[in-house]
């Protein structure tokens, strides 16, 4: 729970509602705005490119964390619905010529679906379960589905690659981290006040009633089998449009792109950033792309000592990052998002602690 | 008070088991319009059982449940909601992570709108909607169950009794027409089930609300105080029916009741 400062009081509810309710806050978040839009004039192109690898694995991890964190749902295959967004993004515009943001929205409403088409056992099944059939979603996706049958459309061989220029929005071509980084930008921010607002109005609350009792949830009203589903669907629209913004910024899309791997990095991104908070996956996939960029420097940097040591880099890249976990899991088990939460309620009822 | 009214809600020869274990044998009820309906009976004699099947957790293995003059025996839980039947539990279910406000909040579910688009915008008849339902829960539900210092904190932070009242003020933003409550009284001090028969009451009588409740309760003092009705089950079985007063005089209530004499006055966990 966030404290105001000391010394703010509210006069109406719809002030109470508000996001940001100080003018101290509504003044930071300018700031945090006009940051983000200068960032990229200001440094290096590969600081962009981490920059946008890191708004994909918010992306990415907006759904997870609505299924599992929101919504109590356990998922294990969320890279499938990321490739069909991404794939079907590629088909929309090489086969049938649509522009960008009209394969996008396609390819995100296409993974919405499939991704209820996977949901539908949460009617009947939990926990243990659940996780066997959101696996086999990534599995009957990616390497049959995508694998065998999607990647021969078109004849294009095993994966898609789109050509510089293909990726326009109206007048705007999207040919450089720069301007993908933009795109990249607007997604993030869209998708996170979307789920905000959802969460905070009628049907987020459905979701985390369900998470926190099912049971009072249904004599309450909450048809759970609907809203189930229902966050089944945005989460699969959410890493639709993740998985377009991918093919946006790599220029091809292949099924080794969509790995179990990923969708269990994802849940790993959450884990750290906190359970249950959309601030959570920020935090998380900072935390997580940049420490693997600073390992993937660190590996460079002892290759005169330990020449297979880059060759081993995946190992040790997985290796860190279950350690992260575990690490966190132990000692920090409400994730970055909690310890930031605590640190600015310190700032705001200072002098008075309590 | 007028007992001839009309019926609200009948349940008709309910059969349940469990295994092996009878929980109900044919148990039927009919609450009237208008009243407080309590089912007493000792530990394990099926109240939780009955209530659970007219809320639909439950479905009897026989038996059907009419409420408003619908059978209702087939719907789902959020179905029977959806006709204004809603519940508190023995043991307290509330949304532990989220708060007092966020919780009566979700009682107004069914009474809100908005849909997926209209939520991720939330400009416009959104946000109108939840000023709108926060200015109903305030004026009509927080002030009347008395909780307004308590509103914004965390639900499992609170002390017991709180919880129950939080959970009574959950129920009570379906706008319901039946209220099932189970065991209100439990685990309460004294100060605290005075409270409670007093919001009971409240909602029965208050022209606004007129919420029939059927009451299930260890507490033979506020059962016998509040009640239009009583109904007494023993082994998942009836064994008498009528007023407070005709019911205290059944020689079989005072029996079922016998061995359990000191349980029953030590019975507030
Ligand atoms: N889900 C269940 N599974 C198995 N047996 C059950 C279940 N629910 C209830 N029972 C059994 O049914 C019988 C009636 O239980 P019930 O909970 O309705 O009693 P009660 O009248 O509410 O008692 P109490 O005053 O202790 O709450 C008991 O013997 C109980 O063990
Ligand atoms: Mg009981």
């Amino acid at each position: 729970m966030a404290y105001l400062p000391c010394g703010v009081y509210h006069e109406r509810y719809r002030q109470e509602h508000a996001w940001w309710q100080t003018r101290f806050v509504r003044a930071k978040m300018g700031l945090l705005a006009a940051l983000l839009l200068v960032f990229p004039l200001t440094t290096n192109p590969y600081l962009v490119s981490v920059a946008n690898i890191v708004g994909y694995t918010i992306l990415s991890a907006l759904g997870v964390q609505l299924l599992i964190g929101v919504c109590g749902q356990i998922t294990l295959g969320h890279a499938a619905f990321i490739a069909v967004g991404g794939y079907a993004t590629a088909i929309g515009m090489l086969q049938y010529g649509l522009p960008y943001p009209v394969s996008l929205l396609v390819g995100a409403v296409l993974a919405g679906l499939w991704s209820v088409l996977f949901g539908l056992p949460s009617a009947r099944v939990k926990g243990f379960y659940l996780i066997m059939t959101t696996m086999a979603a990534q599995f009957v996706t990616v390497d049959f589905i995508i694998t065998q049958y999607v990647s021969r459309i078109g004849g294009r061989g095993h994966y898609f690659s789109l050509p510089p220029g293909t990726v326009t929005i109206g007048p705007w071509v999207i040919d450089s981290d720069l301007k993908a980084y933009y795109l990249m930008i607007a997604l993030v921010v869209g998708s996170i006040a979307a789920l905000a607002n959802l969460l905070r109005t009628r049907v987020g609350r459905a979701w985390v009633a369900i998470r926190d009792n099912d049971i009072a949830a249904q004599t309450m009203g909450v048809n759970i089998v609907r809203y189930k589903l229902l966050a089944f669907f945005v989460a699969g629209v959410l890493g639709g449009i993740a998985g377009a913004f991918w093919i946006s910024s790599l220029y091809f899309v292949s099924p080794e792109h969509f790995t179990l791997g990923w969708s269990l990095w994802l849940v790993g991104v959450v884990l750290i950033g906190g359970i249950g908070s959309l601030q959570g996956v920020v935090f998380g996939s900072l935390f997580v792309t940049l420490t693997l960029e600073a390992l993937g420097f660190a590996v460079s940097g002892l290759r005169d000592l330990f020449p297979t040591l880059p060759d081993k880099f995946l190992y040790v890249k997985e290796g860190a990052f279950g350690l992260a976990i575990v690490f966190f899991l132990l000692y920090e088990p409400r994730g970055l998002a909690y310890r930031w939460q605590q640190m600015k309620n310190y700032f705001n009822l200072w002098p008075f602690a309590y | 008070m007028d007992t001839s009214g009309e019926i609200l809600l009948e349940a008709v020869d309910l059969h349940m088991a469990f295994g092996g274990v009878h929980a109900l044998r044919g148990v039927s009820l009919r609450i009237r319009q208008g009243e407080i309906f309590s089912l007493i009976g000792p530990n394990g004699a099926g109240k939780t059982v009955c209530l659970n099947c007219i809320s639909g957790l439950y479905r009897p293995r026989s038996g059907r449940i009419v409420y408003a003059g619908e059978d209702i025996t087939r719907l789902r839980p959020h179905q029977r909601a959806a006709r204004g039947i809603a519940r508190t539990f023995q043991r307290i279910e509330l949304f532990g992570g989220m708060t007092v406000l966020d919780n009566i909040r979700l009682g107004r579910h069914l009474h809100m709108r908005s849909g997926l688009l209209a939520a991720a915008i939330y400009a416009g008849p959104s946000a109108r909607e939840e000023v709108a339902h926060r200015e109903f829960i305030e004026r009509e539900i927080i002030d009347l169950l008395e909780i307004t210092p308590i509103r914004h904190k965390i639900v499992e932070m609170l002390p017991y009794g709180l919880q129950k009242r939080v959970e009574l003020a959950r129920a009570l933003a379906l706008n319901p027409r039946l209220i099932l409550l189970d065991e209100p009284m439990a685990g309460l001090n004294l100060e605290e089930v005075e409270d409670m028969a007093r919001f009971i009451v409240d909602i029965n009588e208050e022209p606004r609300w007129r919420v029939n409740c059927l009451l299930a309760e260890h507490d033979m003092g506020v059962v016998m105080d509040l009640s239009h009705r009583v109904a007494v089950l023993n082994f998942g079985e009836k064994i008498a029916e009528g007023t407070p007063a005709e019911v205290q005089a059944t020689p079989e209530v005072i029996q079922a009741y016998l061995g359990e004499a000191e349980g029953l006055y030590a019975s507030r966990r």
